[in-house]
């Protein structure tokens, strides 16, 4: 209520105010030095100042200013609307690039295990190639020592056998004994096993 | 030598009496027409064409618009945002007023007194009311000095109730005695012109140099009045 009161009561102070200006200029008819202290020109001026405000306030809040406020909001719409899509745009690209990641990383990996399991593979199969290999290398040469050794009896029997018909000779022709073959061989064994021991 | 103030001689157009109260048309009420055809078709031509991407006269409206959309917001507060419209027509009329008044042989209204101080009691009792109707009684607080001593309040309070009252004196003066003595000077210089002969190559430079500088005085003190108006207002809503 006091609020109320007190507005009533200020403006009516202000319309006392602006009945008096007028009142004023309307009584005092005199010729002053300055035009702008001529008061018979008040009324007019204030009348045509009221006039040209309500009619700019008209026109500027009813049809300019909504129409540059609607073109200002277009554009911070449009400006929103694509900052939006350029955001959702950068998501999809990253998802593409997470999933292209993913993507790479799994077939390095099944790069790499292939390239271990052939590496074990290869490693396995030469292992295996090599114990064959060495293991009939050995036969041969197990084989191959029989061979000389079996040689070696054979050509040393036969020398003994020659040796012997040698001193069955010898003695023959030197004592004229005939040395039985058994005795001859045994005396060239023992004689070949002394001259070995010495 | 032509009367340097004889520009500011109002003439009536068409007469119009009403009672015996004088309520011509004359020609400051053109001009005051002029200016509020120049600010509304700056404003409806710079925006007809609705573009996403302004023109040069578009994005002049634009421009000024936000101008004022942020010198309202900034000196009057969010809550100032309301009386936008108001301050905008206010702004553009003043704008308006002192451009065209540029112009030779155009009236420019803004130099008398009693439009300027019309303006600034319509604003005065605009705010203080809008202070009244925001606050109440405690309105009155604003003019009990914050953190002042008690003692020294019967002499604050006073003076701040004076200050205040001065308000619309000193803002309608400022932009009355601004274009009234911008106006007199480049007439004054004008007239020396003609009466030097040939040097009066000398106040012709000073003539021009005046001009641009009235266009800047034009601008800063339509900007000046709105920019009070706005700390008024937010002086009103906000008490402080």
């Amino acid at each position: 209520m006091a609020r109320r009161g007190l507005l009533a009561g200020l403006l009516a102070a202000g319309g006392v105010i602006l009945a008096d200006t007028v009142l004023w200029a309307a009584e005092d008819k005199g010729e002053g030095g300055l035009p702008q202290f001529d008061v018979t020109s008040f009324p007019s001026q204030i009348f045509w100042l009221v006039v040209a405000y309500a009619v700019l306030f008209y026109l500027m809040s009813r049809k300019a200013l909504p129409r540059v406020a609607e073109i200002l909001e277009a554009r911070q719409d449009r400006i929103a609307r694509a900052l939006d899509q350029a955001a959702r745009l950068r998501e999809e690209a990253e998802e593409l690039l997470k999933r292209h990641q993913a993507r790479i990383a799994a077939a390095q990996q099944q790069a790499q295990r292939l390239l271990r399991e052939s590496q074990e593979r290869l490693q396995e199969e030469s292992a295996r190639r090599q114990a064959e290999l060495e293991r009939e290398l050995a036969a041969r040469l197990r084989e191959a020592e029989a061979r000389i050794a079996a040689a070696r009896e054979r050509a040393l029997a036969r020398l003994d056998e020659a040796a012997a018909e040698a001193v069955q000779a010898a003695v023959l022709r030197l004592a004229g004994i005939r040395l039985s073959k058994r005795d001859a061989l045994a005396a060239v064994r023992q004689a070949g096993e002394a001259r070995v021991e010495a | 030598m032509a009367d340097p103030l004889e520009q500011f001689a109002i003439r009536p157009i068409v007469p119009i009496l009403v009672g015996n109260v004088d309520l011509s048309f004359t020609n400051s009420s053109l001009a005051m027409a002029i200016a509020v055809a120049g600010a509304y078709g700056f404003i409806m031509l710079g925006t007809r064409q609705h573009a996403m991407v302004p023109g040069r006269l578009q994005s002049l409206v634009e421009l000024s618009y936000e101008f004022v959309a942020n010198l309202v917001r900034e000196n009057a507060g969010r809550d100032g945002l309301r009386f936008f419209p108001y301050i905008f027509t206010l702004f553009f009329l003043i704008l308006f007023g002192n451009s065209i008044g540029m112009i030779p042989g155009i009236f420019t209204f803004t130099s008398h007194i009693i439009v300027t101080f019309f303006l600034a009691i319509c604003v005065f009792l605009g705010v203080t009311a809008l202070g009244f109707w925001v606050h109440g009684v405690r309105f009155l607080g604003f003019f009990v000095p914050k953190g002042a001593p008690k003692i020294m309040l019967p002499l604050l309070v006073p003076i701040e109730i004076m200050s205040y009252c001065v308000r619309p004196i000193s803002l309608s003066v400022r932009l009355f005695v601004n274009m009234m003595a911008g106006h007199t000077m480049l007439a004054v210089f004008v007239g020396f012109i003609g009466a030097l002969g040939v040097f009066g190559v000398a106040p012709l430079a000073v003539t021009v140099a005046l001009t641009g500088f009235e266009f800047v005085v034009a601008f800063l003190q339509a900007y000046i009045f709105t920019v009070l108006t706005c700390l008024y207002l937010h002086d009103a809503l906000y008490m402080h």
